[in-house]
């Protein structure tokens, strides 16, 4: 019998043709419009409560409403008062969930492998601002939501983590969602996007950069 | 629409937001009648003015907090995170909506 790794397959469904990269079903698809919206869900997701000032917080090193990288390239996202979600990349959630689980903290922790429980989408490009501005009441200007920023709110009346996280000089937000409304979010950006001249690019692993 | 100044997340539509209710005084359960019993359960006040009441923000860092809400005009002049919910050592958090100075919150 031909032994067989199993794929995994994103709650959205990829644009053709599509490819197997990291053990997930993805879009080969690339674009070079100004303005792209790219299925990251195969990236490690691991959810992180804890005190909001112990000693795992201080270690996390992240507040609620800020979000940056470690030094293994992990984003920690502030996602929430004594909540952290990491982004990784693809396969890295178990050694992710390790480096935070053997932290001492005197209170509860408690953390949770999320990748194939959640979705995950970047849109990129000057124009994302205004696109998440039919979508979203949360003021998307510099002065209120600079890079680095996190907060969860409604987006297309979904409960969403959002994180402004520009790349490479790009403006660039990253969007967290439940699985089951994966695809739902990703066809209401894309309709929001629509006349911004939206495109759908496939995932790349992030490689050094971490996420 | 309706303006709510969450302690934690600062301004957002209503929308976010799930009513639980006036904030009133639980009875000890030994200590009281019926009739009291009766009074917190289901009796609210419901004025024409200023009420203080419980709101729970499902849509953003999902806590319940307090706030003083004028029931004519929907301006709410204060609000404050309820004190079983502060942490060890902390006093009452209570914000306009800018949290951004004391190393947690949101920032807008
Ligand atoms: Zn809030």
């Amino acid at each position: 019998m031909v032994e067989r790794a199993p794929v995994a397959r994103s709650p959205i469904a990829p644009a053709p043709p599509t490819t197997i990269e990291y053990g997930w079903e993805i879009s080969a698809r690339s674009s070079d419009a100004e303005l792209k919206i790219t299925d990251c869900t195969p990236l490690a997701k691991v959810l992180v409560l804890a005190p909001m000032y112990g000693e795992l917080a201080r270690a996390l090193g992240v507040p609620f409403g800020r979000a940056a990288r470690d030094t293994h390239g992990t984003l920690v996202v502030g996602s929430g008062p004594g909540e952290w979600l990491l982004l990784a990349a693809p396969g890295t959630n178990q050694a992710v969930g390790k480096r935070v689980e053997v932290v001492q903290d005197e209170g509860l922790v408690s953390v949770f492998d999320a990748t194939h429980g959640r979705a995950l989408i970047r849109i990129t490009g000057p124009r994302t601002p205004d696109l998440l501005a039919k979508v979203c009441a949360i003021d998307f200007a510099d002065e209120v939501t600079p890079d680095g920023a996190a907060f969860r709110s409604s987006v297309a009346k979904l409960v969403t983590d959002v994180v402004r996280d520009d790349s490479g000089g790009a403006r660039s937000y990253l969007l967290h969602c439940e699985r089951s409304s994966g695809q739902y979010l990703f066809d209401a950006l894309i309709d929001a996007g629509d006349e911004f001249g939206i495109e759908v690019d496939g995932f790349v692993d992030p490689g050094d950069r971490g996420v | 629409m309706i303006l709510l100044p969450c302690p934690y997340c600062g301004p957002r539509n209503v929308s976010e937001f799930r009513y639980v209710g006036e904030v009133s005084e639980r009875p000890d359960p030994n200590e009281t009648g019926v009739e009291e019993w009766r009074t917190f359960l289901y009796t609210r006040n419901n004025p024409v003015g200023w009420t203080t009441e419980t709101w729970f923000h499902s849509a953003g860092c999902r806590q319940h907090l307090i706030a003083e809400r004028h029931t004519m005009t929907n301006e709410v002049r204060a609000s404050r995170l309820p004190e079983a919910q502060l942490p060890e050592g902390q006093e009452e958090r209570a914000t306009g909506g800018n949290v951004a100075g004391d190393g947690g919150g949101a920032i807008y």
